[in-house]
């Protein structure tokens, strides 16, 4: 039962989240498949859904389509019925707007028709980017018990990671008393989750000030700071942005290591079952003789005669005899052909690796990608959807392998050397 | 109204005495199997895949379980404005003072149901078999021939087909022929065709059968509605299928079957068939991948969505959410939804029944039993005491009371625990 008054959730699902290179080719960030079976957004919308909430608007902007059908009627999250809903907002033309959101004060102000359509008392505003467990019934209670204007969700991160969010500095009562948008010089540790609740009046005439105010994080919130009541809500957890490769391989990982802090089941995380040709509709994984599996995830609809060792595998993943699959995230109804060797890699749906192939060959991980120096750079190698890798091919480390990809090449001497793309 | 040409009966009323504690508290369509499906998914998978959308289930006994697994039929994608299932449960009215008292009862009880859809014809199916059928292929035979009644058979070993209905089928087609003889469960059978309890009848003839059979005092579509029609001299044919038949009627046979799922070639292609089943029971959609841990090792198994293994399994069968903790060490064994297995546990040819823990050290079964029964069966909500060895061929009734377990902490070979 929730003990907070009537609510409506905002989840701000339109970024590129360029960072994920070909895995947001054909799909925006919040739809990225992750942890087998869900979808990064999965995270966001059963957190609404636990916290008692039952009226979502999603803010889409980029690429929306495999987002609009992950989404469906909301029914997995149970956001269908007389007085529950959940609405898929893109952008518009107005009469004097131009169409795309400038930011994320933006974003909210042109969707105002729809908060004021739905009476709340609250708006609480989400991304749909972030891997977490969160309660925002106790936020929305916290928030009226500080009678607050702006609450925004906080939790300490390390020093070095600060330049990348917004930083508060907090009284003895959580009230946020300054405030640097992804600051240089770090004064504090304490990051803005990109999660707040405000009171539906008060965000309706905030938004309605100055049209340039665009965003959160650079206009508003600093304004209100000295205008306002704006307080912290302290976030103890476990919580990634899955911006980058390496976080979002390293937040798949975590969910095969021991005490990591993830656990989607436990979490109460909910997949759509129903979406893309029904891929929960999987008869069980099957674990052949001769094969090994340790360390990992297997989803239903695997099949495992080779040895696979922490690595995450999406539904109907066959790994055949002989093949070796380590440190490894794969999504649906890829093929690694026998003997083939799959190490340090994210691939996928429908990736074909051909027998004896190897992705991943080299100790040499440190060899930054040539065109994104800045994506790949850890030894993480990535295949892009339906990329035939043919036998006995031969892909280092830091490579990027395009969607469709499907010369005959890379075999014998012929390497795609480390860093390099095809 | 667009009038389905083929209307389907599905018989799911039985409990079947020898699964014992499997069916103490739901029919034996309801029965899990295969690792994340029922045994009436069989059925209803086949009449997705055969385009046949107007579909009765005729249930019985405790009958909740079905009910719920059913839902709204939409895991076969049965709804829709010339689609459904309808559970048609017994009743009493002014002329049906009784329960449903056999098949053919159940069937005649529901004369207005049919009479309703009007189709050309009606399937009559068991819905307690392990198989892959086409029934298109059959009620086209069955048209070709202009047959009243096309029941199908598959060839069993002279030893077994004393246990079915068998038949003497006329070699007139490639795929069936006229039915020369039918007995149920004879003592010397003349053939070796074994009914498979798929019944493809023209509507007019069922009728009419139907209703002159509640003259008698059993109501049997085997035992009583076929050597009617035989008798009678309608238009009765043997259709001739050949592919996997499985099943499941003694715990043995359960086993039995269900190893079928296993291996790199298996008899029981879940995934071929096209196996559907309602991921909304027991929230099967919402479990998260196999969590195979450092020490875990699964060796010819199989393991739906849920489970966390960090134990050795071996040649077993592990529904959603069971829990094999790390030194226990499962083999040859079925384990429906979250059994849990502690430490030290040794299970070997078991079927556990839902949410059993093993406490550690648990010994059931041994690596070598002897005949007769050799597989032991648990029912459902048992935790079963820290170090207690149940032997081979044993059966423990569902829900035990902590202080009814034998306090030697053993049952031995072959014994029942009430």
């Amino acid at each position: 039962m929730r003990e907070s008054g009537d609510a409506l959730v905002l989840l701000l699902a339109g970024g590129i989240g360029s960072r994920l290179n070909l895995l947001v080719g054909h799909r925006a960030k919040p739809a990225v498949p992750f942890g087998g079976i869900y979808r990064i957004i999965d995270f966001s919308l059963s957190n609404v859904m636990n916290s008692g909430l039952t009226k979502v608007g999603v803010l889409t902007q980029y690429k929306p389509l495999s987002l609009m059908s992950h989404i469906g009627d909301g029914a997995a999250w149970d956001f269908t019925g007389r007085t529950r809903g959940i609405k898929i907002l893109p952008p518009r033309t107005g009469e004097q707007d131009s169409d795309w959101y400038k930011g994320t004060a933006d974003a909210i102000r042109q969707n105002i028709d729809f908060i004021l359509a739905n009476p709340s008392e609250q708006v609480v505003v989400l991304s749909g980017d972030h891997i977490y467990r969160m309660d925002f019934d106790a936020m929305l209670s916290y928030h009226q018990h500080k009678r607050a204007d702006i609450t925004i969700g906080m939790m300490v991160v390390p020093k070095r990671d600060i330049h990348q969010f917004g930083s508060g500095i907090i009284d003895n009562d959580n009230r946020v008393v300054d405030w640097e948008e992804k600051p240089k010089v770090p004064r504090t540790n304490l990051a803005s989750m990109g999660i707040y609740v405000f009171d539906t009046a008060y965000l309706l005439r905030t938004l309605a000030r100055d049209r340039k105010e665009a965003d959160f994080g650079m206009d508003i919130i600093p304004r209100a700071i000295n205008e306002d009541r704006v307080y912290a809500y302290p976030f103890y957890g476990y919580w990634r942005d899955v911006g980058t490769i390496q976080s979002y391989w390293e937040t798949n990982m975590d969910i095969i290591r021991e005490n990591s802090g993830i656990s989607p089941e436990d979490w109460e995380i909910r997949p759509n079952p129903e979406y893309g040709g029904r891929p929960m509709d999987r008869a069980p994984a099957r674990f052949l003789d001769g094969g090994k599996v340790a360390s990992s995830l297997i989803s239903a609809g695997c099949v495992i005669e080779g040895t696979v060792i922490n690595s995450v595998l999406s539904p109907g993943v066959r790994v055949k005899k002989g093949a070796v699959v380590t440190n490894a995230v794969i999504f649906d109804d890829a093929v690694i052909g026998e003997n083939a060797v799959v190490d340090l890699a994210i691939l996928d749906k429908r990736v074909q690796v051909g027998a004896g192939a190897v992705v991943g060959i080299g100790d040499n991980l440190t060899f930054a990608n040539k065109d994104f120096p800045k994506h790949l750079y850890t030894g993480i190698s990535l295949i892009g959807k339906e990329a035939k890798i043919f036998a006995n091919a031969r892909i280092g480390r830091n490579c990027i392998v395009n969607f469709g990809y499907s010369d005959d090449s890379f075999s014998g001497q012929d390497v795609l050397a480390d860093g390099q793309s095809a | 109204m667009l009038r389905p040409s083929t209307l389907a009966m599905i018989l799911a009323g039985g409990r079947v005495d020898e699964l014992g504690v499997l069916t103490h508290y739901r029919p034996k369509s309801a029965v899990p199997f295969g690792g994340f499906a029922r045994v009436i998914d069989f059925p209803l998978s086949n009449l997705l895949h055969s385009g046949i959308e107007r579909i009765a289930i005729l249930s019985q006994y405790r009958s909740y379980s079905l009910i719920n697994h059913i839902g709204t039929g939409a895991a076969w994608d049965m709804i829709g404005r010339n689609r459904g299932i309808s559970i048609l449960p017994p009743f009493k009215d002014y002329d049906n003072p009784h329960w449903y008292r056999g098949s053919a009862d159940a069937v005649f009880q529901n004369l207005d149901y049919i009479q309703y859809y009007g189709p050309s014809q009606i399937l009559v199916l068991s819905g307690d078999h392990i198989y892959q059928m086409d029934y298109r292929k059959m009620i086209r035979y069955h048209n070709e021939h202009n047959a009243d009644l096309t029941a199908a058979f598959v060839e069993v070993p002279a030893e077994s087909a004393s246990r079915f209905g068998v038949a003497e089928i006329a070699d007139d087609f490639d795929d069936g022929g006229r039915m020369l003889s039918y007995e149920e469960k004879p003592v010397n059978p003349k053939g070796r065709w074994a009914s498979l309890t798929v019944f493809c009848f023209r509507p007019s003839v069922l009728f009419e059968v139907l209703k002159k059979n509640q003259q008698g005092n059993s109501y049997e579509f085997g035992r009583d509605i076929i050597p009617m029609m035989m008798r009678e001299r309608f238009n009765v044919h043997g259709y001739k299928f050949r592919g996997y038949w499985g099943y499941t009627r003694t715990i043995d046979e359960y086993w039995q079957t269900s190893m079928d799922l296993l291996g790199p070639d298996p008899k029981i292609d879940l995934e071929a068939w096209g196996i559907r089943t309602n991921l909304a029971h027991r929230n099967i959609a919402d479990r998260q991948p196999v969590k195979i841990g450092t020490h875990g090792s699964l060796e010819n198994s199989m393991a739906y969505n849920g489970c966390i293994i960090d134990g050795t399994v071996r040649n077993s069968i592990l529904f959603p959410g069971v829990r094999v903790m790390a030194g226990a060490e499962v083999n040859d064994s079925i384990l429906f939804f979250d059994n849990t297995v502690h430490q030290g546990v040794r299970l070997n040819r078991v079927v556990s029944d839902v949410n059993t823990v093993f406490n550690d050290n648990v010994r059931v079964g041994a690596p070598q039993c002897e005949k007769p029964s050799r597989v032991s069966v648990i029912g459902w909500n048992n935790s079963v005491p820290e170090g207690f060895h149940i032997g081979c061929g044993c059966r423990v009734a569902p829900r035990i009371d902590a202080a009814k377990w034998p306090k030697n902490n053993a049952l031995p070979d072959g014994e029942e625990l009430q």
